[in-house]
């Protein structure tokens, strides 16, 4: 294999619809070889240049607009799916919900700090409740919103409009949920080291959470006891299984790409091998290396995908976590 | 320093506690819901205070948390999409932890009052040697219907200029005053005047001294030149009370000579002292809601101190991982086995706990597990006393007077080399004061000490630190034990009590 995948991060994956509530009828957005599309919006720089001039944003382009803005904001990460398993139920209802609450402003809150609170019970003290099921109700700025504190209302601002982004993109589904961590993911893959440096936590924590509930499945190993580190330079990486009882760790070393190019198309374990690398992307048929177990070399396999619910589905359209592409050797 | 590790540790330990958490059956060690949020608030704020990590990425770490497990619960039970290992079935209460601004400032223990202003003719970091001289003198004052006494604890003249730490005694009032029928001003601070051994007369500027009403501080403007022999407080037509300003003398009375404090050097890592201040909080906060303390609060103490464990071992985890904790070190082997005497279950702390503590921890132990209320309450009363302690870490000490009011003890510190940031570490640490400070009282028990009031000034702060448990009135004489990365003071110092405020 090459130092450099071979192919576009994205090769492994099919083409992904939705329809999303826009204007009075529902559109068509469409992820296509790493691009979004908005079919019922030919022209959406034109309607951006209308909506600035006091025109109404068509959802569509809201979203075509989150997505630009998200697409190498490492909380995607954070925020996103760990796998299949992890669906993040969000609805278009949520989101207008959220964006009315929004514009209602936020709820005073009590300063953690103001009554006669003695300190040592201040720490523990539960805060204020919100109701269940209102993340819109909970995202706080850094600063306290106070009237005549502008950088409390910047904050404030600028919180939810992160909010909001995130509640729009998840509301997508789930296919345009791990595409878009793929592409995150991708954004980082080869920076140089002293960019590295900065990001290396929030990926190794990204790639963990993904491949601690594949290496259970894999080895029966507790998500706990899988240790990463980003692997940099030729060759896939490594892995090994040290250790008994508490102390048995499975050591792996991959790089950033694996998030983009094998976890995202869903390719982690097929065969019940580990897939730690894509030697020939394609769609539905690639060439992958994978483990068979820790401490063995990678074997190249072939693979088939099948789409159980191919995209162009019409206006009913919404991805998810079933209609993951399911690998077979 | 190890920054990436900090803060791939605090990710990692994020996605751990996201997991445990959001699993159909959460492991017993997840803890209810918030617990996992707490503990990565916790470590957060630890690595911050060590210097890991700032405040910004933590609150990016925390807001991400956040939002990830509330989206996760949004619709609770039963929710659609495929039941898999993140759908929990709890609604989202966690959200009402979402506090990821900076940390607030502690309490106030009482009003604000303005900065003491430093004299325009005095150069902070020129001019002679600080001085310091205990008095322990009372001046009785009387106005319209009220009288009462203003107790002189010491003198200190230092680069911020010259002032006489005071303490006002409690007033008493004509029957017109307490029923309402005549306004009196508690304090009389326009009846004092201060004159010296050559006639001269100082303007008299009161502040309160450390955040409290009753501690003030006069500075005399301007300041007394060198060689002034003595100093007259009085509030006319009271007698005037002479304060010498020999501090060869001593406080009157004062049969015990203090001792030149004695320095021992120290390399405690940042993430050791951390875990002592951390040790010591939770010290003071058992001994405060002990029973000998608080008869009355018996159900507060195991609730308190449980959350007080929360995280712990975590922290020490963090530490290592930002390379601030040496593998080696004695401390949270230590911790783990304060926690065990303070019966503190979920600490997660991994080393073995300690055959042995510190003497002073276990004095305070011993105090906490006593199961009877004192019976001894501290009387009310002032001690005069001073000494300027050698710099422990580019902080600068000067001690300055104690008092007993209401059964605490407050003893009142002059501070340079600090910075009042309102900070608080993990646990309510107060990291704006980053020294152990105690006292072991001439009966072999140690009384730890933190502050409850500054009055910042730039660059010298007034500071009261309370003791815990309160120092009797019967003591003859203190050892004050300071401890700071990069050494310990220690220093014996006479005590003279004053009359009842």
């Amino acid at each position: 294999m090459t130092d450099r995948p071979n192919g576009a991060w994205f090769d492994c994956l099919p083409a992904c619809e939705t329809s999303l509530p826009c204007g009075t009828g529902r559109h068509i957005v469409r992820w296509e070889a790493g691009e979004l599309r908005l079919l019922s919006h030919p022209d959406p720089e034109a309607e951006l240049v209308l909506a600035a001039l006091g025109g109404e944003k068509a959802r569509c382009v809201e979203v075509a607009q989150a997505w630009r803005r998200h697409t190498e904001d490492l909380s995607v990460l954070t925020i996103g799916p760990r796998g299949p398993a992890d669906e993040i139920a969000v609805s278009w209802s949520d989101v207008d919900a959220a964006e009315r609450a929004a514009q209602r402003g936020p709820r005073p809150v009590p300063h953690p700090t103001s009554g006669r609170v003695p300190r040592r019970l201040m720490y523990g003290t539960p805060p204020p409740t919100v109701a269940p099921g209102q993340p819109w109700a909970q995202a706080q700025p850094r600063a306290q919103a106070q009237p005549g504190n502008p950088e409390a209302t910047e904050d404030r601002e600028r919180a939810a409009r992160r909010r909001n982004d995130m509640l729009s993109l998840l509301a997508l589904g789930y296919g345009f949920q791990v595409r878009l961590i793929g592409q995150v993911a991708e954004a980082h893959a080869d920076l140089p080291e002293e960019a590295m440096e900065k990001i290396r936590p929030s990926l190794v924590a990204a790639i963990t959470a993904r491949l601690a509930p594949v290496a259970e499945e894999w080895l029966g190993i507790d998500p706990g006891q899988v240790v990463l580190t980003l692997h940099r330079g030729p060759g896939w990486g490594s892995a090994e299984l040290t250790g008994r009882g508490e102390q048995r760790r499975l050591r792996v070393s991959l790089p950033a790409s694996w998030l983009a190019r094998v976890w995202a198309a869903g390719l982690t374990l097929t065969g019940r091998h580990l897939v730690v690398a894509v030697a020939r992307p394609g769609w539905p048929d690639a060439r992958v290396l994978a483990l068979r177990a820790p401490g063995t070399e990678p074997v190249p396999l072939d693979v088939h995908a099948t789409d159980p619910d191919p995209a162009s589905g019409g206006l009913d359209v919404r991805p998810d976590a079933a209609d993951a592409p399911h690998w077979d050797i | 320093m190890n920054r990436e590790g900090a803060e791939t540790f605090l990710r990692l330990l994020a996605e751990t506690k996201l997991r445990d958490q959001l699993a159909p059956d959460p492991p017993p060690w997840a803890g209810g819901p918030g617990a996992g949020r707490v503990k990565v608030h916790v470590v957060g704020q630890a690595l911050t205070a060590v210097g890991a990590l700032d405040h910004e990425t933590v609150e990016d770490v925390l807001a991400d948390f956040d939002l990830a497990v509330s989206l996760r619960r949004l619709h609770g039970p039963g929710s659609s999409g495929s039941a898999g290992f993140m759908r929990a079935a709890v609604a989202a209460r966690l959200s009402a932890q979402l506090q990821p601004g900076r940390p607030g400032p502690p309490a106030s223990t009482g009003p604000p009052g303005p900065a003491a202003p430093p004299p325009p003719d005095h150069d902070p970091d020129q001019g002679p040697a600080d001085r310091f001289v205990p008095i322990g003198l009372a001046v009785p004052f009387h106005q319209g219907g009220l009288s009462g006494e203003l107790y002189l604890m010491s003198f200190a003249h230092t680069g911020l200029g010259a002032r006489l730490i005071v303490l006002w005694g409690k007033p008493t009032l004509s029957r017109e005053h307490e029923l309402g029928l005549q306004q009196a001003e508690l304090l009389p601070v326009g009846l004092f005047t201060v004159t010296d051994d050559r006639g001269s007369a100082y303007e008299l500027d009161f502040t309160h001294a450390d955040g409290s009403d009753w501690i003030s501080q006069i500075n005399l403007r301007p300041a007394p030149p060198d060689g002034i022999r003595w100093l007259e407080v009085a509030a006319p037509p009271g007698p005037a009370v002479r304060v010498n300003l020999n501090p060869a003398s001593g406080p009157p009375g004062s049969e015990l000579p203090g001792d030149e404090p004695g320095v021992s050097a120290a390399n405690l890592s940042a993430g050791e002292q951390l875990l002592i201040m951390l040790a010591e909080e939770l010290l003071m906060a058992a001994a405060q809601s002990s029973p000998a303390m608080r008869p009355e609060l018996p159900a507060l103490s195991p609730s308190v101190m449980q959350a007080m464990g929360t995280g712990l071992g975590d922290i020490i985890a963090g530490l290592e991982a930002a390379g601030l904790l040496p593998p080696l070190s004695p401390v949270p082997a230590q911790l783990a086995a304060l926690c065990a005497s303070l019966r503190i279950d979920g600490h997660e702390i991994a080393a073995a706990p300690a055959d042995g503590l510190p003497e002073p921890w276990l004095s305070l132990l011993t105090y906490y597990q006593r199961r009877k209320p004192d019976t001894a309450q501290v009387r009310d009363g002032f001690a005069a006393l001073t000494a300027a302690l050698p710099e422990l870490d580019g902080i600068g000490l000067a001690l300055v007077g104690l008092h007993n009011t209401q059964g605490t003890t407050v003893l009142h510190v002059l501070a340079r080399g600090l910075r009042r940031e309102e900070r608080l570490g993990p646990h309510g640490v107060d990291l704006d004061f980053p020294l152990s400070f105690w006292l072991r009282d001439n009966g072999g028990r140690w009384h730890a000490a933190r502050p409850i009031g500054w009055q910042p000034a730039d660059p010298e702060h007034s500071i009261g630190l309370m003791l815990v448990p309160p120092l009797p009135r019967a003591t003859a004489w203190v050892e004050v034990l300071a401890g700071g990365r990069s050494g310990e003071v220690r220093a014996r110092l006479p005590l003279r009590w004053g009359s009842p405020p």
